[in-house]
C-alpha cells in the first residue's frame, strides 16, 4: 500500500512517469486538433475530433484519479462513493440526451431518409 | 471528548474520516461540473447561431494545462515527501505547486482581461463583427464621466431638454452622471414647476421645492420622504374606507356572495379626498439650454423624441446619430448570416453580398474578396490533396464553415502582409494577447467602421452576454478558477503554517495533506476535460 | 479541512460561556435543536404567507383584515396592497416565498437538520459528528440563506415572484427595472438558494462521513436503526441532487448580474422590456431540467426524515419489531437511487419526445414500489402490536393514512396522458400538499412528541396534544381534499383571485364534465376557512413546546418509552460527548416482546447474558 514510506519511494518514479503522459497528452490533443494532416474525419472540427479529444482526455483524467489520486488501490467505501457520483452524472447526460433529441421524434440517431438537419451542421 | 478516526483510519472501513469526507465532497463536485457540462451539451446541441468553436488562442490555455499538471505532479512530491519525513523537500514541492497556482491565475486574469475589453456587435442581417472601440474624443482629448473614464463611442446620444425622475426608483448613480454631463455641456438641470403637496391632512399644499431648483439627489430624497409618506398615509385610509364599505354591503345584501355584490363595493373617493395627502410619483426636471446627453445603451429604451432609462427615468429630446465607432475591426463574421440564408434556402454567397455591411464598406468588401480567392485556393489544394469520394462525386475535404465565412484578425494580418492565410507572422505576445494594433497601424490591418445604431441587432464586450458559449466559458473557468484559489489557499496554509504540527503529529499533517492533494488532482481533472472542450471543439 | 478536535480535551472540566453553548455551539444536539426552532420559525412564517394568499383566493375583492397584517408597515401595505387588497404581483411574491420558505427553510432543515442532527449520532453511538465545526457552519450558512431571502421582502423589489421552481425565462427577467441587480429579491433568491445550497452539502458530507465512521462497537449495517438508514440515503441524495440545481443557480445568477442567455431563448419579446437586449441562443428548458434533476430527489428529502420518525416511533409504541426492516432498508436505497431519474415527470408539459416521457414514466411508476414497500411494512407493523395511543403515536398513526392519499393521489401524475389534463391544477397543489402537510409535518410532529423527553427530561403535555391533534388532522382535510375536486374540474394552480375572473364568463368557462367555475369556487372559502382554523390548532402546540420544557412530567428514567435503539442509553438530556460509557451494539434494533426474554424489549446496547441462546457474536468494528 502506498501509505508505509517504502511504498511511497517506490511509486515515486510511477508519479513521474504518468506526468510525462500527461505532458505528452496534452501536446498530442492539442496536434491532433489544430494540424490539418492528422484529421481523421473531414476537413476541421467534426464528431471525430471530439471523440478522439475526449478520448485523451479521459485517458489523463482515468490516470490522474488512478495513480495520483490511488483509486488503483483504494478501500471499498471510496468506490462506492465516488462511483455513486459517476453513475448519477452519466444519468444526467444521458438523460438530458434523450430529452434533447428524442429517437421517436428525431432523426438524430435513426435517419432513414437522410434528410434531417443534423445539429452540428452549418 | 474526542472524535475517533481524526488520525488512524476505522478498521472496518480503512479510512479516517477525511478521506471519506472528501471523496464525499468530490463526488458531489462531480455532480456539479457534471451539471455545467452536460448544460454545455444541452447548450451546443441546440444552438441556434454557429458555435464558435476553436476560438480561443490556444497557446495560453496549452501553457495553462502544462501548469497545472506539473504543480499535481509536485503536490503528490510535496505528499510523498512528508510520508518519508522530509520537511524541507515538502517545502520545495508545495511551494512548486503553490507558486503553479498563482501562475495559472494570472495567465487567466490575462486571457479574461483581453475578453472584457474586445467588442462584438450582431447587426440585424446577423453579420457579425468583432474588434475595438474608439473613445468619445473632443479636441483630441477623450471625453471623461462621472467615475474619471473614458466613454466609448458605443453610446445613446440624445439632444436632452427634459428629465422626469421617478421619486421612488431614480438610481443615484445615474443622477451623479445626468450632472456631470450637465456640467460638462454647460446645461442647468433645474425644476420646471414647484413642487407642492398636502403633507398634513386638512391643510393647504405647502411646498417641498421651487421651481428653478437644481436637480440634486438630496432634492429627490426630500421628495420621495414626503412621497412615501402620502402614499402610506392614503392607502391606510383607501383601505379602512374600502374595509367599511364591505361590511355595509355585506349587511344590506345578506347571503349574497362576495362575487355577486363586488361591482357595487367601492371606495367613495369624493367624501375620503380631503383627508388624503399629495402623492408625487415623479418629478420634472427641464435641461437648458437643451444638450446632448449620453447614455449607455443597456441602461435606455430610445425613441424619437422620448425614451426611457432603466429606472423609470424619462428622457425628452430628440434622439441623435448615435453610430458604434470601431477603431479597429480585427474580425468580420458571416457564418451566423449564411447560417440563416441555408435555412431560408438563399445562396450564402448572395445573402453575404447583399448584406449592408459589405454593401457599405470598401474595406470589408476587399476582405470579402480576399477571403473568397484564399478559400477557393484551399479548396483547390484540398481536392488535389484527397480527391474525390468517389460515392457521393463530392470532394473529401472541403473548407469549413468557419474558413469561409469569418475573416479572423490573423486573416486581416495575412492579407496586410500580402501572404497566403496561415503564413502570417504573428508574435507570441500576440498569440496571448490578441493582435498588436498600434504596431500593425501602418499597413493598416485593421480597418475602421461606423455603425449606425439601428442595423445594431446586438452588441455586448465578450463576456458572458456575447453568446451561450462564451458564457458556458466564463462560468465553468471562473468557477474552475476560484477552486484552483480555493485550493492553494488550503496548501499554501499547510506550507507556511504547518511546521508546528508537522512536530507534534506528523502522521496527520501527511493525512491533511493528501486530502488537500486529492482535491488538487480533481481540479486539475476538471481542467483536462476544460481544456479539449473550451479550446479545441 | 477535518476539525480541529483535539482542542476539546478539556470539556468535561469547564463550562462553555453562554455564546459557545448556546449560539455557536459544535455540539450536535444544540444545533439540533437551533436547526429545529429555525425551522419550526420558518415554517410558521411561511405558514402565515399561506394565511395571506387564501384570504386572496376566498375574498379577493375584500381588503385583507387588519389581524393579518398588522405585522407589516402602511409603507409596505401601501406598495404591495392595492387599497387593501392582495395584488396579483403579491400573490406571486407570497406564492414563491410560500414555497420556497417550506421546502428550503423549513422541512428540510426540520428533518434532516434538526431530527438528524439530534438523533443519528446518539443511535449510532457516536460521541458527536465527525465535523463538529463544519456541522456549525452549515447551520449558520442555512441561517444566512433564509434571512437573506426573506430580506428581500423589504426591498423595493419585493421578494421573487417567479414561482418556487424559478422557472426562467421568466424568473430571468423579473425585477429587471431594477438597475442594481444584486438587490432585487429575485437575484437575493439565487443568492439565498446557493447558501443553502452549500449548507446541505457540509452538512450531507458531515453526515454520511459520521454514519460510515463512527457507528458504535458492534453497529453493523444491519444493525442500524431504521432512521440511520433514511438518514444516510437522504444524505447521498442532497450531496449528489443537490450540485446540479447550485449550477443552475449559478447560471440564473449569470444571467440577471451580467446578462448571458444561458436559459434565454432568442428573439424573446416582454411587455415591459419589449425585444429583449440579449445574445439568446439559450434554452428554458436546461433549466427545468437541472431544477428538477434536483427537485425529484428534493421531494424525497423531504419525506425520508418523516418515514424516519414514524418508522422508529411505530415499534416503540406498539411493542413489536418493524416489520420487514430489511425489505424497507432495501426499499429505501431503491428509493434512493430511482428518484435521480425521475424528475421529468414534471415536464411533460414541455413538449418532449414521447421516448423520453416514457422513460420517466416507467421509472416514475416504478418509484411507487419501494415507497409502497415502506408504507406497507409500516401498516402491517401495527397488526397485532400492543398498540398504545401515545401522543407521538397518534401522529405516526395519522401519518400513514394521510401519506396514502398524498401519495396514491400521485399516480394519475405519473401517467402522462392524465397530465396533460392534470398539469398545474390545484389536483397537483392538493397532491403534494397532502404529502407534505399532514403526510411529512406530522410525522415531525410524531417525532417532536417522541424526543423530547429525551432532550428536555419532561414530557409533552398529552391535553394540549389532543387540543393540536384533533383540529389540525380535521383541518388538513378540509384544507386539501377540496383541491383535489376543484383542480379535476380545471382550476388553475395560480389564480390569485381564486377563479373569480371566469365568473363573469360563466358560460363560456364551462370545462369537458359541462361544470362552471361558479361550481366549484365557493370551496375557495371553506378551505381557507380551514387554513385560517388550522393556524388556531398550532397554538396548543406552540405553547405545549415551550411550557414542557419548565413544566411538563418529568421523566423517570433515561428510557422513558422502554426503546431499544442507542440514543436512550444517553443520560437524560445528553452532555456533550453523549455517552457515559462506551457503546455498544450486540443486537438489531427492533427486539420488542421476545418470547424468550421477560421484558418487552432487550436494547441494543444491553450485554447478552451467557446463558441467551440469541447471543450474538461479539460486537468489533
Amino acid at each position: 500500500m502506498a501509505d508505509t514510506p517504502e511504498a511511497v519511494r517506490k511509486s515515486i518514479r510511477t508519479y513521474l512517469f504518468v506526468g510525462a503522459v500527461l505532458f505528452v497528452g496534452t501536446v498530442l490533443t492539442v496536434l491532433v486538433a489544430t494540424v490539418p494532416a492528422l484529421d481523421i474525419g473531414h476537413h476541421g472540427f467534426d464528431v471525430w475530433d471530439a471523440i478522439l479529444g475526449l478520448a485523451i482526455a479521459s485517458t489523463k483524467a482515468a490516470l490522474v484519479a488512478f495513480i495520483f489520486m490511488h483509486l488503483n488501490h483504494e478501500k471499498k467505501a471510496v468506490y462506492w462513493i465516488f462511483g455513486s457520483g459517476l453513475i448519477f452524472v452519466i444519468a444526467l447526460f444521458a438523460l438530458f440526451a434523450l430529452a434533447k433529441y428524442d429517437p421517436i421524434f428525431d432523426n438524430f440517431f435513426y435517419d432513414p431518409t437522410g434528410t434531417a438537419v443534423k445539429p452540428m451542421a452549418l | 471528548m474526542e472524535i475517533p478516526f481524526v488520525v488512524q483510519p476505522r478498521k472496518d472501513t480503512g479510512l479516517f474520516n477525511s478521506k471519506i469526507a472528501i471523496w464525499l465532497f468530490l463526488a458531489s463536485e462531480v455532480m456539479l461540473f457534471g451539471g455545467f457540462f452536460s448544460a454545455y451539451v444541452f447548450l451546443r446541441l441546440g444552438a441556434d447561431y454557429p458555435w464558435p468553436e476553436r476560438t480561443l488562442p490556444v497557446l495560453p490555455g496549452l501553457i495553462n494545462t502544462f501548469i497545472l499538471i506539473g504543480s499535481s505532479v509536485t503536490v503528490v512530491f510535496a505528499w510523498a515527501s512528508l510520508k518519508l519525513g522530509h520537511w524541507g523537500r515538502f517545502k520545495i514541492f508545495m511551494g512548486i505547486t503553490v507558486a503553479c497556482a498563482a501562475i495559472f491565475m494570472v495567465f487567466k486574469g490575462i486571457e479574461y482581461n483581453v475578453k472584457f475589453h474586445h467588442q462584438g456587435v450582431r447587426l440585424k442581417d446577423y453579420t457579425v463583427i468583432e474588434g475595438h472601440l474608439g473613445y468619445e474624443k473632443e479636441n483630441g482629448k477623450p471625453v471623461l464621466n462621472h467615475h474619471g473614464k473614458k466613454i466609448e463611442e458605443n453610446q445613446i446620444l440624445i439632444e436632452t431638454s427634459g428629465l422626469t425622475y421617478n421619486t421612488v426608483r431614480f438610481h443615484k448613480p445615474w443622477i451623479e452622471e445626468a450632472l456631470t454631463q450637465a456640467k460638462h455641456r454647460g446645461s442647468k438641470i433645474f425644476l420646471s414647476a414647484d413642487v407642492s403637496a398636502v403633507t398634513k391632512p386638512g391643510q393647504p399644499a405647502e411646498t417641498i421645492a421651487k421651481a428653478g431648483d437644481e436637480l440634486s439627489v438630496a432634492l429627490l430624497e426630500r421628495v420621495k420622504t414626503a412621497h412615501l409618506a402620502a402614499r402610506a398615509h392614503n392607502g391606510k385610509l383607501r383601505t379602512s374606507a374600502l374595509r367599511q364599505e364591505w361590511k355595509e354591503a355585506k349587511a344590506a345584501n345578506p347571503g349574497k356572495r362576495d362575487w355577486q355584490i363586488s361591482s357595487g363595493v367601492n371606495i367613495d373617493t369624493a367624501a375620503l379626498a380631503p383627508q388624503l395627502l399629495t402623492e408625487i410619483p415623479s418629478v420634472a426636471f427641464k435641461v437648458d439650454p437643451p444638450s446632448r446627453f449620453d447614455f449607455k445603451p443597456r441602461d435606455i429604451k430610445h425613441g424619437e423624441t422620448q425614451s426611457r432609462l432603466r429606472d423609470d427615468t424619462s428622457v425628452e429630446g430628440k434622439l441623435l446619430d448615435s453610430p458604434m465607432v470601431f477603431h479597429y475591426v480585427d474580425a468580420i463574421d458571416f457564418r451566423h448570416l449564411a447560417m440563416r440564408a441555408v435555412k431560408k434556402g438563399v445562396d450564402p454567397i448572395v445573402a453575404i453580398e447583399n448584406s449592408w455591411l459589405i454593401k457599405n464598406d470598401q474595406a470589408a468588401r476587399e476582405a470579402w474578396e480576399w477571403n473568397k480567392l484564399q478559400t477557393a485556393r484551399l479548396e483547390k489544394e484540398l481536392l488535389e490533396q484527397y480527391g474525390v469520394d468517389e460515392k457521393t462525386g463530392k470532394p473529401k475535404r472541403e473548407p469549413t464553415a468557419k474558413e469561409r465565412y469569418r475573416i479572423g484578425w490573423k486573416e486581416l494580418v495575412a492579407k496586410a502582409d500580402g501572404v497566403n492565410r496561415d503564413q502570417q507572422k504573428v508574435t507570441i505576445k500576440e498569440e496571448f494577447m490578441g493582435p498588436d494594433y498600434q504596431g500593425r497601424e501602418g499597413k493598416h490591418t485593421f480597418p475602421h467602421l461606423s455603425v449606425p445604431r439601428n442595423e445594431i441587432r446586438f452588441a455586448s464586450k465578450f463576456t458572458p452576454a456575447w453568446n451561450t458559449y462564451y458564457a458556458i466559458y466564463f462560468t465553468v473557468t471562473g468557477l474552475h478558477g476560484l477552486h484552483v484559489i480555493g485550493g492553494a489557499l488550503v496548501l499554501a496554509y499547510y506550507l507556511f503554517f504547518g511546521r508546528k504540527m508537522y512536530e507534534t503529529n506528523p502522521e496527520w499533517l501527511a493525512n491533511r495533506v493528501e486530502v488537500a492533494g486529492l482535491f488538487w488532482h480533481f481540479v486539475d481533472l476538471v481542467w483536462i476535460f476544460a481544456f479539449p472542450i473550451f479550446y479545441l471543439m | 479541512m477535518s476539525a480541529h478536535s483535539n482542542d476539546h480535551h478539556d470539556d468535561h472540566h469547564h463550562n462553555p460561556g453562554f455564546l459557545s453553548k448556546y449560539v455557536f455551539s459544535t455540539d450536535h444536539k444544540m444545533i439540533g435543536i437551533q436547526y429545529g426552532i429555525t425551522a419550526l420559525l420558518f415554517l410558521a412564517f411561511g405558514f402565515y404567507l399561506m394565511m395571506v394568499m387564501r384570504w386572496s383566493i376566498a375574498y379577493p375583492h375584500q381588503p385583507l383584515p387588519e389581524w393579518m397584517s398588522w405585522i407589516f408597515t402602511d409603507n409596505w401595505k401601501a406598495r404591495w396592497l392595492q387599497d387593501g387588497k392582495v395584488t396579483g404581483e403579491t400573490y406571486n411574491m407570497f406564492g414563491a416565498m410560500h414555497g420556497t420558505i417550506m421546502v428550503f427553510l423549513g422541512i428540510v432543515p426540520l428533518g434532516f437538520g434538526a431530527f438528524g442532527n439530534y438523533v443519528t449520532p446518539l443511535q449510532i453511538g457516536a460521541p458527536d459528528m465527525a465535523f463538529p465545526r463544519l456541522n456549525m457552519m452549515s447551520y449558520w450558512i442555512y441561517l444566512a440563506g433564509g434571512l437573506v431571502m426573506c430580506a428581500s421582502f423589504f426591498m423595493e423589489s419585493g421578494a421573487a415572484k417567479s414561482g418556487w421552481t424559478n422557472y426562467s425565462p421568466l424568473a430571468g427577467f423579473a425585477d429587471g427595472q431594477i438597475v442594481n441587480q444584486w438587490l432585487a429579491g429575485q437575484t437575493q433568491w439565487l443568492i439565498g438558494l446557493v447558501l443553502l445550497i452549500t449548507s446541505s452539502l457540509l452538512g450531507s458530507v458531515n453526515f454520511i462521513t459520521t454514519i460510515i465512521n463512527l457507528r458504535a462497537r458492534g453497529l453493523t449495517w444491519m444493525r442500524m436503526p431504521f432512521f440511520v438508514w433514511a438518514m444516510l440515503v437522504t444524505g447521498f441524495l442532497l450531496l449528489l441532487a443537490f450540485p446540479p440545481l447550485e449550477a443552475a443557480g449559478i447560471m440564473q445568477l449569470m444571467d440577471r448580474v451580467v446578462h448571458s442567455s444561458f436559459f434565454m431563448p432568442s428573439g424573446l419579446f416582454t411587455k415591459s422590456e419589449g425585444l429583449a437586449d440579449l445574445s439568446g441562443g439559450g434554452s428554458p428548458l436546461l433549466f427545468q431540467h437541472l431544477f428538477w434533476f434536483l427537485g425529484h430527489p428534493e421531494v424525497y428529502v423531504l419525506l425520508l426524515p418523516a418515514f424516519a420518525c414514524v418508522a422508529e416511533i411505530i415499534p416503540v409504541h406498539t411493542r413489536k419489531p418493524l416489520w420487514g426492516y430489511k425489505s424497507m432498508v432495501y426499499s429505501v436505497l431503491v428509493l434512493g437511487f430511482l428518484s435521480f431519474i425521475v424528475w421529468a415527470h414534471h415536464m411533460y408539459m414541455t413538449g418532449m419526445g414521447p421516448a423520453v416521457s416514457t422513460f420517466f414514466q416507467t421509472t416514475t411508476v416504478l418509484i411507487s414500489v419501494p415507497s409502497v414497500v415502506i408504507i406497507t411494512a409500516m401498516l402491517i407493523s401495527l397488526w397485532g402490536g400492543s398498540i398504545r395511543f401515545t401522543p407521538p403515536m397518534m401522529w405516526a398513526c395519522a401519518f400513514i393514512p394521510m401519506f396514502g392519499i398524498g401519495g396514491l393521489t400521485g399516480l394519475p401524475l405519473a401517467f402522462n396522458l392524465a397530465d396533460l389534463h392534470l398539469h398545474d391544477t390545484y389536483y397537483v397543489i392538493g397532491h403534494f400538499h397532502y404529502v407534505v402537510a399532514p403526510g411529512i409535518l406530522f410525522g415531525f410532529f410524531a417525532g417532536i412528541l417522541h424526543w423530547y423527553p429525551k432532550i428536555t427530561g419532561r414530557f409533552m403535555s398529552p391535553f394540549l396534544n389532543q387540543l393540536h391533534f384533533w383540529p389540525s388532522l380535521i383541518c388538513m382535510n378540509i384544507i386539501f381534499f377540496p383541491m383535489l375536486l376543484q383542480g379535476m374540474a380545471g382550476f388553475h394552480r395560480r389564480w390569485y383571485n381564486g377563479g373569480d375572473a371566469y365568473l363573469s364568463k360563466a358560460a363560456d368557462s364551462t370545462n369537458v364534465f359541462g361544470n362552471t367555475v361558479a361550481q366549484y369556487i365557493d370551496m375557495n372559502i371553506l378551505m381557507s376557512m380551514g387554513a385560517w382554523t388550522l393556524a388556531v390548532a398550532q397554538i396548543p402546540f406552540i405553547i405545549n413546546l415551550f411550557t414542557s420544557w419548565k413544566f411538563g412530567r418529568k421523566v423517570t428514567s433515561d428510557n422513558p418509552w422502554n426503546a431499544t435503539t442507542l440514543e436512550w442509553a444517553t443520560p437524560t438530556p445528553p452532555g456533550h460527548g453523549n455517552f457515559e460509557f462506551e457503546p455498544a451494539v450486540y443486537r438489531g434494533p427492533y427486539e420488542y416482546s421476545r418470547p424468550d426474554h421477560a421484558e418487552d424489549f432487550i436494547p441494543q446496547w444491553e450485554e447478552p447474558k451467557r446463558t441467551d441462546s440469541s447471543a450474538p457474536t461479539k460486537p468489533s468494528h
